[in-house]
């Protein structure tokens, strides 16, 4: 059974038709790299299904329940968690508060999310920097933060906007390992990325958007040599 | 940034520790009227804790801290004068009733921020203060309102403010520490941040104004008690002003911050009173200095000193 589920999705903003009519899933434990140019839909397409913008017609299934017009909160609460493009921390709390904070909201009691806490700080390389403020912390070190609490609660469903953007190769490693690592125990992810060598090394399959519509969906080196989306990308045939 | 070094282990008893420096004061101070000027202090006190709670700590700007201290204030005048129940029951209806209000005020503004919310609140301070001040056959109106007191000594009011305050401290202390604590700074960072990680942003954005709302009620309620007159000008903008000038020369989003602050000002603000409308002249430029250079305050500059985050 799909962990995701999007049917006839639509969604505009006054003239700009962001995403056209998308059915796409995302299955249980797979591991979907979401490409396409800039400002081809897919930020949209995970702010519809992570509940922060609500779509003008379609359908959004998690789990088999509608979940379309539902809160973040309550979405998060289900087990759908979302890394944003602009990276998104509790800047005057401490690296460590920003994970206890999501644990606890997510249901963890204190030592369950202190322990877990502890865990993926370790894991992701931030132990040092725990008790410093989110906002004192590099941008790289942001990232993985934020990276580091769609985990607090784990198995769960990730939507990961541009987590490589900008990051150092150090931390890009780290990130991309604790993926493969999460993907092997039962994570269920889908990774936007512009950076095609970590798509493909990283991600099976691969869906490509443009326009606001998928354009290609298919194994991850078959869709990134596919026409359609070497022409989304650079804008011509036969060019690559 | 949190900074290493004994001290910090001390930072989180630091606003128990100014009260236990001010609590000996009528040991020293034995003018009545000063007496009162520190008790007027506390009760500024209270308001800025409550109103820390929402700006400093949840980020929501509201403009109406004075308002929920007339209202409680009120609440509690208006049941001694009519139903003559003892003023203790009025203390309850003084923190209920500004919770209430508060409670209601905030499902209506809590999915607001910024300006908007800012201005709602102005709009229903002014709402507030003019019902009240027009009301003249229930309230007196501008004439104001007496309310029967509790206490003949001056020392008596000064600890019972004094454990009221320390009460909400310790209560903001260990609400802090709790995983609200951790909701509402969340809140108070990044809302949409706050959402997708699982904290219920509007329910706690509503939990804190409450909470904010029924501390002011709780100051209104016993200034109403010491003063024994009330009237609408305790809901007056100059008062919210007042309280933000504390908070924000303080240190806003720490618990020491609005208790050095309020003593601060209320206290100079005394000094200066002969001198005319100067001093709040002073406070103004104090306020922006401090947002341009030390936004942290009073309380932030103990923190760089390496006093650590909860000061």
């Amino acid at each position: 059974m799909s962990r995701v589920a999007l049917e006839k999705v639509e969604k505009s903003f006054g003239g700009l038709r962001a995403v056209a009519g998308v059915t796409f899933e995302l299955g249980d434990g797979e591991l979907v790299g979401l490409i396409g140019p800039n400002g081809s839909g897919k930020t949209t397409l995970l702010s519809l299904v992570s509940g922060h913008e609500s779509p003008d017609g379609g359908r959004v299934l998690l789990d088999g329940h509608e979940i379309q017009g539902l809160s973040p909160t309550r979405i998060a609460r289900a087990g759908l968690m979302r890394m944003f493009q602009l990276t998104k921390v509790f800047r005057r709390m401490s690296a460590l508060d920003n994970l206890l904070t999501t644990g606890r909201a997510l249901g963890l009691s204190r030592p369950a999310a202190a322990a877990r806490a502890k865990s993926i700080l370790e894991e992701l390389g931030l132990a040092p920097v725990a008790e410093l403020d989110a906002g004192h912390l590099s941008g790289g070190q942001q990232k993985l933060l934020e990276f580091g609490c769609c985990f607090m609660v784990p198995p769960r469903i990730a939507l990961l906007d541009e987590p490589f953007a900008a990051v150092h190769p150090t931390l890009k490693e780290t990130m991309a390992g604790y993926i493969r690592k999460r993907h092997a125990e039962g994570h269920t992810f889908l990774v936007v990325s512009h950076d095609m060598p970590v798509v493909a090394e990283l991600c099976i399959r691969a869906v490509c958007m443009n326009a606001g519509s998928v354009i290609a969906d298919g194994p991850t080196r078959a869709v990134l040599s596919d026409p359609k989306v070497i022409e989304a990308y650079l804008g011509g045939e036969g060019e690559a | 940034m949190r900074r290493p070094g004994a001290l910090r282990a001390l930072t989180p008893w630091l606003p128990l520790a100014f009260l236990a420096l001010v609590a000996p004061l009528p040991l020293v101070v034995t003018d009545p009227y000063w007496l009162g000027i520190l008790i007027l202090s506390m009760y500024f006190a209270l308001i800025s804790s409550g109103w820390n709670l929402l700006a400093g700590y949840t980020g929501q700007f509201s403009l109406a801290p004075a308002t929920f201290a007339m209202l409680g204030a009120y609440a509690t005048g208006l049941l001694c004068e009519y139903a003559k129940t003892p003023p203790w029951i009025g203390m309850i209806a003084a923190v209920a009733t500004s919770a209430i209000i508060g409670v209601i005020l905030a499902l209506v503004v809590m999915r607001l921020s910024g300006a908007y919310l800012a201005l709602t609140t102005l709009s229903f301070a002014e709402i507030a203060r003019l019902v009240i001040a027009n009301s003249y056959n229930f309230t007196r109106g501008d004439l104001g309102l007496g309310v029967p007191g509790i206490f003949e000594s001056r020392v008596t009011w000064y600890y019972v403010v004094l454990g009221a305050l320390a009460a909400v401290v310790v209560g903001l202390m260990l609400l802090l520490r709790s995983p609200m604590g951790l909701y509402l700074q969340a809140i108070r960072d990044d809302e949409v941040a706050a959402a997708s990680r699982g904290v219920d942003v509007v329910y706690w954005k509503t939990v804190s104004f409450t909470l904010s709302s029924a501390i002011a009620g709780l100051a209104g309620g016993l200034y109403a008690h010491f003063s024994q007159l009330i009237s609408p000008e305790l809901g007056l903008l100059t008062q919210t002003g007042l309280v933000i000038c504390m908070v924000v020369i303080g240190g806003i989003g720490t618990l020491l911050g609005p208790l050095v602050g309020a003593f601060l000002v209320y206290v100079l603000s005394e000094l200066l009173r002969e001198v005319g409308g100067v001093q709040l002249i002073v406070f103004a430029l104090v306020v922006i200095v401090i947002a341009r250079f030390f936004r942290e305050g009073l309380a932030g500059l103990a923190r760089r000193a390496g006093l650590g985050k909860l000061a």
